[in-house]
């Protein structure tokens, strides 16, 4: 299996990247650290997974190289589950990239990372409800800490291609 | 099937309103102090306190263990040990590993193990070891990002944008992650300018070791000049390149304390990098040249380019030799020319010479995993900026009676 980690800039995958794989890529607090993919591999539910970190994007219509890199990237595996890396207290603007990817065909997991962050703003996510009415699985993480990683990697086998009219049909309240 | 832009965020109004609360947010202290280094008011200043501390730090840091231990260490055993013990069989081999027998320090010596080993590891790694330390602490907190708003005005002049201090930035630590951070620019233009600029004006962080060592009286001005190049060569690339350079919109992260073992680890990769990939290219430089000088081709070329060095820059013919290395290695073509005699003047003039001539191979070829065409571009540009540059810094130094 394979997994592709997405996101906006700077919300962290590559944090998780290196908590999965124990591969070490640099990490720091500024958008666009990530300018290149690199490739690492952990065990998840005894199957061996190849976990690829792509460079942040805010969309799937790319502005810049980096974005180029992270489009290229995602329409070359066509087989991979993405995990989709959203900044929990600005979830809206997440969730933007993750239907586009969703409405790609792509099998998605999403990871509400900065977890304690979002809280600590007073931020509150129902997730149980985000993950029913999207259909994929969804799990709060803040990975600097490590908190939520091994939940996120046991949920990838989870992870189903969805069509965005069922969500669409979930979600309440027509405008 | 797939939603219109408008559709998909009207889907994710609908999802929000059913799972998102927000609740009453509390200004924090990280918040203020967040506020305070962005407002220009209050933020310039603050950089230029960062600035200097930054600057304190890592001239004091370095100084101490280059001055206080390495110099004495290289200077009175590890030279004298070498001089005395090394085989003198074969004349060319001492002179190539050892150096002049009769030199009484490590940067006239001149010898792959004397010289070599010396400003590899005793000058540049404790600068460079103290510049990722700090450069580290900067990226991990989140200051970068607020320094790029602060500079948006001032970059916009040249065809960048704020967010074009992050590459300039790890430039300084070193050019190869600098070129590749130039990817989160827009436009090919921002790229081109980018990528000219970092190339020809910034100087990587084993180059102002070795300056803070070897001329640390004039290294200001040497900075100065590479500065004030720096601006005018992009305000002129970015009239007669065509292209936009569009405005951004940029994410300020909240500040974050670094975690330890973060800033431990970038430390220990970038300092892998050092020992894996400059210490050989510095030992492999003192040999490209002591090979060059024992066939007499610096010789030559020395005497070949003599006119154009003392006429139009004003510096003596043997700075030919140092501009050799500096194609391998910044930092050891410094080292090289500080042993040769001339006026402070012309040491400037030398230095800023051998900072905006060619790139190090090691960024040359980033520049050519980037794209051919940019990298000829570059290189065209930076044959006019040596030739125009070089001769004003001699004109001005002329106008000021130091020349």
């Amino acid at each position: 299996m394979k997994v592709l980690l997405m996101g906006h800039p700077n919300v962290g995958k590559s944090v998780v990247f290196n908590r999965f794989t124990g591969v070490d890529v640099i990490t720091s607090n500024y958008p666009g650290t990530t300018v290149e993919y690199s490739e690492g591999s952990m065990r998840a539910e005894g199957e061996e997974v190849t976990v690829i970190d792509v460079p942040g994007t805010f969309s799937l219509e790319p502005k810049d190289k980096a974005e180029e890199v992270a489009v290229e990237m995602l329409e070359k595996e066509k087989n991979a589950v993405v995990i989709s890396v959203v900044d929990a207290s600005k979830i809206e603007r997440g969730l933007y990239l993750t239907l586009e990817i969703i409405e790609r065909g792509y099998p998605v997991v999403l990871a509400l990372n900065m977890w304690d962050m979002a809280k600590h703003k007073g931020f509150n996510i129902d997730v149980n409800r985000l993950s029913e009415i999207l259909g994929v699985p969804v799990v709060p993480t803040t990975a600097v800490s490590g908190e939520g990683i091994n939940k996120l990697a046991s949920v990838l086998k989870r992870a189903r291609p969805i069509e965005v009219e069922t969500i669409s049909g979930r979600a309440g309240g027509r405008v | 099937m797939s939603l219109t832009v408008d559709e998909r965020w009207d889907l994710i109004d609908r999802i929000s309103r059913e799972t998102v609360t927000a609740g009453v947010y509390k200004e924090t202290l990280t918040d203020v102090i967040g506020e305070i280094t962005i407002k220009p008011m209050t933020g310039i200043p603050v950089v230029i306190a960062s600035l200097y501390l930054f600057w304190s730090i890592f001239g004091s840091f370095a100084g101490f263990f280059t001055d206080g231990f390495f110099v004495k260490f290289f200077d009175q055993y590890w030279l004298p040990w070498w001089q005395l013990h090394f085989p003198d069989t074969w004349e060319w081999l001492y002179y190539i590993v050892v150096g002049d027998p009769l030199a009484d320090n490590c940067l006239e010596a001149f010898g792959m193990l004397t010289s070599g080993l010396f400003v590899a590891v005793g000058v540049v790694l404790p600068a460079i070891f103290i510049f990722y330390l700090m450069l580290t602490l900067l990226e991990d907190v989140g200051y970068l990002p607020r320094l790029a708003v602060l500079v948006d005005t001032i970059l916009h002049k040249i065809g960048l944008h704020g967010y074009a201090i992050v590459p300039t930035i790890l430039s300084l630590g070193c050019n190869v992650p600098g070129v590749t951070a130039t990817r989160i620019l827009e436009t090919r233009k921002e790229r081109f300018v980018m990528m000219t600029l970092l190339a020809i004006f910034v100087p990587c962080g084993a180059q102002l070791g070795i300056m803070q060592q070897v001329i640390p009286e004039t290294m200001g001005l040497v900075l100065l000049y590479l500065v004030i190049g720096y601006f005018v060569t992009g305000f002129v690339l970015n009239r007669i390149i065509p292209g936009k350079s569009p405005e951004i919109l940029m994410d300020v992260p909240p500040y974050q304390k670094p975690l330890l073992r973060n800033v431990a680890l970038k430390i220990w990769m970038r300092m892998r990098e050092f020992f894996t990939s400059a210490i050989p290219f510095v030992l492999l430089g003192v040999l490209m040249v002591n090979v060059l000088y024992l066939a007499g081709f610096i010789q030559w070329l020395s005497c070949t380019l003599s006119p154009l060095f003392v006429y139009w820059f004003g510096i003596p013919e043997a700075t030919v030799g140092p501009l050799i290395a500096a194609f391998l290695r910044k930092d050891l073509a410094v080292a090289q020319l500080s042993v040769i005699e001339m006026t402070w003047y012309q040491m400037v003039t030398a230095v800023v010479l051998v900072s905006i001539y060619f790139p190090c191979l090691a960024t040359f070829v980033m520049l050519l995993r980037e794209g051919w065409k940019e990298l000829l571009g570059s290189l065209a540009v930076l044959i006019v900026v040596v030739t125009v540059y070089g001769g004003f810094v001699h004109l001005v130094g002329i106008l000021a009676g130091v020349a």
